[in-house]
């Protein structure tokens, strides 16, 4: 936790838009992204709100650049895409599904958020 | 009135306390200081709002604010594009409420370059963060003041060959919270807390 007063100018944060390496995609973009998109993707869903998410999301994005441009990770947020994680039948977040031409090769429920464990579950669904 | 007209104006105006929907504590404090700020004639000190799911609102309030960083601690957002933090939100907070500004000047007190009574609103607010898990808060995860005696439960589980495996999902959480709507922008009344 922190306590401190932050001064910030108004100006563009190059911190924050940086952080953004997952691009967040809604429903509509679902199937142009990830249905009708060929190669190996990974999708996680996941919710602002939940603390493992939280945890896990910086580990994600490393992993992300890591099997960039082999395999592309996308983020959808449950609170807001409901139909979709009810259509995927989603549980709790964050839940990994990995797809690869059009078809769910694998899913990882609440994967540890370390290194090893991450990028395992985002590239193993496509190794076999 | 539009979200992003209410956006701008709150952005102009007043500070706004962010508090996290998903957290039974923090509903019910950002509850408390919504109805604390309200004045006889209606008019409000402080604006209230739940933090959301919309990352892009967030930075059209403050450029620098990140969502994470917002469900991570307290955030109030100062109308010269300043941010409060954690003690520092709650000082500002209290700063703002009629009811309890008369003592909330004692915060910014300095001795030898100290600030005694901020330091204790700080450590108080640190111990409230760790422990809100035990309140309610579905969404905080595991109360950071208990991993002591879990680690010490799995430690002796594990000597007395009880055989602990540790969760294959142990950062799995219920959508159940994250599923639940945000309850209201700042402006309106906001519900009651569904926890409590």
């Amino acid at each position: 936790m922190i306590n401190e007063t932050v001064e910030h100018p108004r100006t563009t944060s190059l911190k924050a838009l940086s952080r953004d390496k997952i691009q967040t995609i809604t429903s509509s973009a679902f199937t142009r992204l990830v249905l009708e998109a060929e190669g190996p993707i990974a999708v996680e869903f996941m919710s602002y709100g939940c603390a493992h998410c939280r945890a896990i999301e910086p580990v994600l994005e490393q992993v992300a650049e890591m099997v960039k441009p082999r395999e592309r990770i996308f983020r959808v947020n449950i609170a807001v895409e409901q139909e979709l994680a009810d259509s995927y039948q989603i549980q709790g977040t964050p839940t990994l599904v990995m797809f690869l031409n059009q078809n769910e090769v694998g899913r990882v429920e609440g994967p540890s958020p370390t290194l090893s464990s991450v990028l395992t579950a985002v590239t193993q669904p496509f190794e076999s | 009135m539009n979200g992003s007209q209410l956006t701008m104006m709150q952005k102009q105006s007043k500070p706004i306390l962010l508090f996290n929907d998903e957290c039974a504590v923090c509903r019910h404090i950002g509850h408390w200081v919504q109805r604390s700020a309200q004045s006889k004639s209606g008019e409000t000190s402080i604006l209230v709002q739940p933090i959301g799911d919309d990352p892009e609102r967030l930075r059209s309030l403050n450029s620098n604010l990140d969502i994470w960083d917002a469900y991570e601690t307290i955030h109030v957002l100062m109308p010269d594009g300043s941010m409060r933090l954690g003690g520092e939100a709650v000082a500002e907070t209290l700063r703002n409420l009629p009811n309890t500004k008369w003592f909330a000047w004692t915060f910014a007190t300095t001795i030898f370059g100290f600030r005694p009574f901020q330091f204790i609103l700080n450590v108080a607010y640190e111990i409230l963060a760790d422990v809100r898990p035990l309140f309610g808060c579905e969404s905080c995860g595991k109360s950071k003041v208990l991993r002591p005696i879990r680690w010490v439960t799995n430690w002796a589980k594990e000597l007395s060959g009880g055989g602990h495996h540790p969760s294959p999902t142990p950062h799995f959480s219920s959508s159940s919270a994250a599923r639940r709507r945000p309850l209201a922008v700042s402006g309106r009344s906001l519900p009651h807390g569904r926890h409590l």
